[in-house]
């Protein structure tokens, strides 16, 4: 499958913080989540593969167009949902998208035309006559959607679109982005700090932190790591018992009040956990595979990475 | 779901290159100003001096109001005419204000509404960016100075009866509302995109004009000297007029200097956006 988006050794710094390090990703076509802390360098590499931003070294495809070449060319294919509360002022919300589409290159009338579909479908279809400046946050978000869409790019980079938006808001845009995803000529990078929005929006994620790539690869990859993990409940002599798993390898976290999360080491058998339970004298009295989710898979790659 | 029954559809129509990509920004900025508030008011106060000297041109020009000569008597030649009409205190002042309604918040608006991204995410370059504003400063200043310029010629044509008129007027007549217009245009944008707040930039252009008058009275009587009337808006102005319709100034300096004053302050304005902008895409 042709890759997307191709990026070789791209490195971007703002002053002495080094914001992109030695970047390497190449992301097929489909939808990608990019995860990653705050600070992680996530809005940064936005703005670099929008062409905002220069890198300092690197080379990067987008699409099959060199990075930071043809700009004009490039953003007629990309559609961009900013994180920022941004907006037009002066404008209502038809007004305002079918201008942005009219700065896109669509004929006037069609950037009208196309202006109504799209806020129909974002859910902006009673407000759009509605000057911009009186918008709630969450109609923002839709609006800023609607504007990313007008000229239907082949490449949407959507950076945290449900931020700010109320529980219900927020499932409906989830539910917009799962549907743009279903269009085979749309992919979507979508750039999150919130895990269920991507575990429920992406198959693929690329972690990001402290401006390197941290992980890439499937959501059910980075919890399929996970499975040998278990939490346990002791009684008894605990001390000895978690010493002496310690002695052997196990890695053991306490999660909750009396609750631990325990690893075995590699090629060691859950089995080993009891019998150190009853050679120390400690019962367990709770033990089940670890409910794995994307959000302990993620610190376990955040932690990873900060680690090296 | 609705969203869900509704679904995302393509748009069938085809991306063009434009070859004036900035031309969506000027329609959408000159249209904007128009409907702000008290623009009838301020666009009928900047064309009414066209009106006055409209008057006058009729007047010199019939001689059964010889009664009125007196009054026209500065308006006898057609140079005299329209270094008055460009000029004149009144319209300079008027100029200002539309500078201060329509351009203040070209730039200002965008910084304080984040409206970067929005522009930069577009095939659009800084410089269609700046040309796309620079397009609706110069829109309505041209509309208020080189246009009636421009039709007083040609009233004053149509009420001789004769269609001769001097290459050097016609010349004066064009050049002078350009540069003019070119330099307060890049000045009301260099301050617009100093600071989000647009009233800030509102006042900061009307005390341009009313401190660079004062300051070179204040100069003129410290240092007894009028080359102090180099730093006054209105002296340059005035300056300016007389050495491109070739009267003689109203100051003791020569008047080339009030040429490339000017057009010195485009040059930097427009050096000093081209720089903004640049920061303001990479922080967009």
């Amino acid at each position: 499958m042709e890759a997307i988006i191709r990026l070789e050794n791209l490195f971007f710094r703002y002053g002495d913080v080094e914001a992109i390090r030695d970047v390497s990703l190449t992301l097929p076509a489909g939808i990608f989540g990019l995860l990653g802390p705050n600070g992680a360098g996530k809005t940064t590499l936005m703005k670099l593969l929008l062409g905002f931003l220069q890198p300092a070294s690197g080379r990067g495809e987008i699409m099959g167009q060199e990075l930071g070449a043809k700009k004009k060319s490039l953003r007629r294919s990309i559609g961009y949902m900013p994180e920022s509360d941004c907006l037009i002022p002066g404008l209502d919300a038809v007004s305002l998208t079918a201008y942005l589409g009219e700065l896109s290159g669509m004929p006037r009338q069609e950037a009208m035309k196309r202006a109504h579909d799209v806020l129909y479908y974002v859910g902006l279809e009673e407000s759009r006559y509605r000057q911009v400046e009186t918008y709630s946050t969450g109609m923002k978000q839709r609006l800023k959607l609607a504007q990313a869409l007008v000229h239907d790019p082949n490449l949407l980079l959507l950076d945290e679109p449900t931020s700010g938006m109320d529980p219900a808001g927020r499932k409906e845009m989830l539910e917009l982005i799962r549907d743009i995803a279903k269009k085979e000529s749309m992919n979507i990078i979508l750039s999150s700090h919130l895990l269920p929005d991507i575990e429920s929006t992406c198959r693929q994620v690329v972690i990001m932190n402290r401006g390197r790539i941290a992980a890439e690869e499937s959501i059910a990859g980075l919890k399929k790591d996970r499975r040998n993990v278990f939490e346990i409940r002791v009684v008894g002599d605990g001390g000895g018992f978690f010493a002496a798993l310690a002695a052997a390898g196990w890695q053991a976290e306490e999660k909750d009040q009396g609750l631990f999360q325990v690893k075995p080491p590699e090629g060691t058998e859950p089995a080993a956990l009891f019998r150190a339970a009853r050679e120390h004298s400690a019962q367990i009295r709770h033990f089940r595979q670890s409910r794995t989710s994307l959000e302990d898979a993620f610190m376990d790659v955040i932690r990873g990475s900060d680690g090296n | 779901m609705e969203i869900r029954e509704k679904g995302y559809r393509h748009w069938e129509g085809k991306l063009r290159a434009a070859r004036h990509d900035w031309l969506p920004i000027s329609r959408n900025g000159i249209r904007a100003v128009f409907k702000k508030k008290y623009a009838k008011l301020i666009f009928s106060l900047c064309a009414s001096s066209f009106f006055v000297f409209l008057a006058a041109v009729y007047a010199s020009t019939k001689p059964e109001l010889k009664i009125l000569s007196e009054l026209v008597r500065l308006l006898k030649s057609d140079a005299e005419l329209f270094k008055t009409f460009y000029s004149n205190g009144f319209l300079t002042f008027m100029l200002i204000i539309l500078s201060v309604f329509s351009g203040a918040e070209l730039i200002s608006a965008d910084l304080k509404f984040k409206a970067f991204p929005l522009y930069f995410s577009r095939p659009l370059s800084r410089g269609d960016y700046l040309a796309g504003k620079f397009a609706i400063m110069l829109f309505y200043l041209l509309a208020f100075t080189l246009a009636p310029g421009v039709l007083l010629l040609l009233f004053k044509m149509l009420f001789t009866g004769s269609l001769a008129v001097s290459p050097v007027l016609l010349l004066a007549v064009l050049a002078f509302p350009l540069v003019e217009c070119l330099c307060l245009a890049s000045l009301t944008l260099a301050l617009s995109i100093l600071s989000p707040n647009t009233k800030f930039i509102q006042i900061t252009i009307f005390l341009v004009y009313v401190f660079s008058n004062t300051l070179a009275q204040m100069l003129k009587a410290i240092f007894k000297s009028d080359y102090a009337f180099l730093v006054s808006l209105q002296g340059n102005i005035s300056q300016l007029a007389s050495f491109l319709f070739g009267v003689r100034p109203a100051h003791a300096f020569p008047a080339w200097l009030s040429l490339l004053l000017p057009l010195a302050i485009t040059a930097l304005s427009l050096w000093f956006l081209a720089w903004r902008v640049k920061k303001a895409e990479a922080r967009a």
